[in-house]
């Protein structure tokens, strides 16, 4: 029977190890498989609950006439969910604003009338408050009502001119979305998911390797490893390959938590991606080969880190700016188009994410995913030797 | 079977510049003989075996294992060493078992040679009741047995011990230094440091002492008390110490 490499020896019982940490299975599995899901079906539900109560709600509003505008007036009686009040002045509609006895009001200037009914433009004014969320929504609704409002007006003047409908409409236009549902779905995924798969991939082996080798330094059982036969490369190999493992599992999880409920049907949530969500098996194939040099990259990172502090709450000190790092190309990521120039396939985590927009927007450039891939797997290597330079400096190993 | 010639260590620090923690040390120890390194906290005893251990490269001097150049080559001096501390580190979330076993799998052992190795050593120290239970639920002395069979899973012809009893009560360190004798009786090289005199007395076959880096006396215990002139080892040590100081001044 052959011999185990040692490598191998210490990455599987390093991931034995790591399996048996609640902490581990809680962070990389349990929270994005049920959390995720279920705190994303919640927001989902509770957005879209407030969405249809602000269009629901009946709202007060103010009306300030410094002429009587019969036409105006009787028209904002009528419509739906609104309850007008009848103000003497704009300081009186201001006060009452702030009072919140009134959302907003409508102030009709003195000569408003006259000159709607000469053919002019009536003066409005809308009054609101920008800092309170319905005042602003009293706002919108004011603003559609008035846009209703002059149509209607529009049409009869044309029809009292007899002029054709189409007087006011020079073109008509119509938009025609050549975009499938699914392709849709996949765009709106696009949007977010890459930006979460970097996020667990980058942050989803943090306490595996702060455990790995910080840890093990406060434990006292890192020289006990130290004196096996093992070398420093092997141990360190073995190390980085349970971190990678666990950044992989972390990714994984991340993607199945969001596309999977999608793809199972959670209605409500479909409505909000699309009407289809379907990830063909090409493109979860690019995902996952794109994921793979991040997440070697971040685990040599968070290696580095771990390797370089005494013990673990040291290296949660030095893991701030780890984030920062990988945070903002990250978020760079959902400004940057998935057509982009190419110079951005060069820029670490940022070309991941740009990839994987392009691979789910059906937008897939193989010119830049070959650049992403490569500089990515040259950034992973580099950040790789570093980690394992660190692990041969006994003045970094000792640190006590 | 350990032989060191002239080991020297420095380490830079920031405060104190240029730090020599071990000092043209020479050392020759011999199968089926324990050799004592005595010596206060921070006189050089644990930077010493840590080189002869290769956890530290010797900036001067050399040192072999079994034959084995600690600096050319470290992977074959390693396999030859068992090493136990004070500190019994063992990997909380494996089992007993787990752990003598993944030590005996990077010390080259598969199969049915590490499965009846292990059987044997479970055995021998009593370790069946509790090997399927993780070490971080054990007792300290459960611990101790544990890191013992860890230490010894692949038969190794040299032990090192640093301070093996430090922060163990008397029962436990009992325990150690009964293996220890053990493991010379056995015909194996033995090197132990320790500040603890009763433990030097009991021991060791040949005691150096060690103050800031430098071998200040060596000898038999009893040599050292003759030479000193005192009756106990600890009255030996603290003259012998003192003289070091009075050359310092």
């Amino acid at each position: 029977m052959s011999k185990p490499s040692l490598s191998w020896v210490v990455f599987r019982k390093e991931l034995r190890e790591t399996l048996r940490d609640k902490r581990v299975i809680l962070g990389v599995v349990v929270s994005p498989l049920l959390v995720t899901p279920i705190i994303l079906a919640a927001v989902f539900f509770f957005a879209g609950k407030k969405e249809i109560e602000k269009r629901e709600a009946t709202l007060s509003i103010g009306l300030v006439e410094l002429a009587p505008f019969p036409e105006f007036a009787n028209r904002l009686d009528g419509e739906d969910n609104l309850r007008i009040k009848q103000l003497e002045s704009r300081d009186e509609a201001i006060e009452a604003i702030e009072e919140r006895r009134i959302r907003a009001a409508i102030i009709v200037s003195s000569n408003a009338r006259e000159n709607f009914l000469s053919g002019g433009s009536a003066d409005l004014e809308i009054v609101y408050n920008f800092a309170n969320e319905n005042s602003q929504v009293a706002n919108g609704r004011m603003n559609r009502f008035l846009r209703n409002f002059n149509e209607e007006s529009v049409k009869q003047r044309v029809a009292s001119k007899d002029l054709p409908p189409s007087f006011t409409k020079p073109t008509e236009v119509t938009s025609t979305n050549i975009a499938t549902s699914e392709s849709t779905g996949s765009f709106v995924l696009g949007l977010f998911l890459p930006y979460l798969i970097v996020i667990s991939a980058a942050f989803g082996g943090i306490q595996t390797a702060f455990d790995l080798c910080a840890g093990e330094k406060e434990r006292s059982t890192m020289e006990t490893l130290l004196v096996s036969p093992a070398s420093r490369v092997q141990i360190v190999k073995g190390k980085l390959v349970t971190v990678f493992v666990i950044s992989l599992i972390a990714a994984l999880c991340a993607i199945t938590g969001i596309v999977g409920p999608l793809i199972l049907g959670i209605d409500f949530m479909k409505e909000q991606i699309g009407n289809q969500i379907s990830i063909d098996l090409g493109s979860v194939f690019g995902l996952l080969l794109i994921v793979i040099p991040l997440a070697l990259m971040t685990s040599s990172l968070l290696l580095v880190i771990s390797s370089f502090a005494r013990n673990q709450k040291e290296a949660q000190a030095y893991i701030l700016p780890f984030i920062s790092i990988t945070l903002l190309p990250a978020m760079l990521s959902t400004i940057f188009g998935a057509e982009t120039q190419l110079y951005t396939a060069f820029i670490p985590i940022l070309n991941i994410s740009l990839t994987m927009k392009q691979i789910l927007g059906d937008l897939f450039d193989p010119l830049f995913f070959a650049i992403s891939l490569g500089s990515s797997l040259l950034y992973a290597f580099i950040v790789m030797r570093i980690a394992a330079a660190l692990f041969q400096r006994e003045t970094i190993l000792f640190r006590t | 079977m350990i032989i060191a010639e002239n080991l020297t260590k420095t380490f830079r620090d920031r405060k104190r510049g240029l730090v020599r923690a071990v000092n043209r040390l020479s050392l020759n120890c011999e199968p089926g003989k324990i050799f004592g390194l005595l010596g206060a906290n921070g006189a050089g005893k644990t930077t010493t075996l840590r080189m002869l251990a290769t956890l530290l490269e010797p900036t001067e001097g050399s040192a072999s294992i079994a034959g084995f150049d600690v600096k050319t080559n470290p992977e074959d001096a390693r396999r030859n060493i068992g090493f136990l501390s004070g500190s019994t580190a063992l990997y909380g979330r494996l089992t007993a078992r787990e752990m003598i076993e993944y030590f005996g799998q990077l010390n080259g052992l598969s199969g049915s040679r590490l499965k009846s190795r292990v059987d044997n050593l479970i055995e021998r120290l009593e370790i069946g009741e509790f090997q399927q239970g993780r070490c971080d639920k054990l007792s300290t002395g459960q611990k101790q047995r544990v890191s013992i069979a860890r230490s010894i899973v692949h038969e190794p012809p040299v032990m090192i011990f640093d301070e093996p009893t430090s922060g163990l009560d008397v029962m436990t360190s009992q325990t150690i230094m009964g293996f220890i004798e053990e493991c010379r009786s056995e015909n194996l090289t033995v090197v132990f440091s320790t500040h603890i005199m009763s433990e030097v007395e009991r021991l060791c076959d040949h005691v150096s002492v060690v103050h800031k880096g430098i071998v200040a006396a060596e000898g038999s215990v009893s040599a050292l008390r003759d030479q000193t002139g005192e009756d106990s080892m600890e009255s030996a040590f603290l003259k012998i110490v003192g003289a070091m100081e009075d050359i310092d001044e």
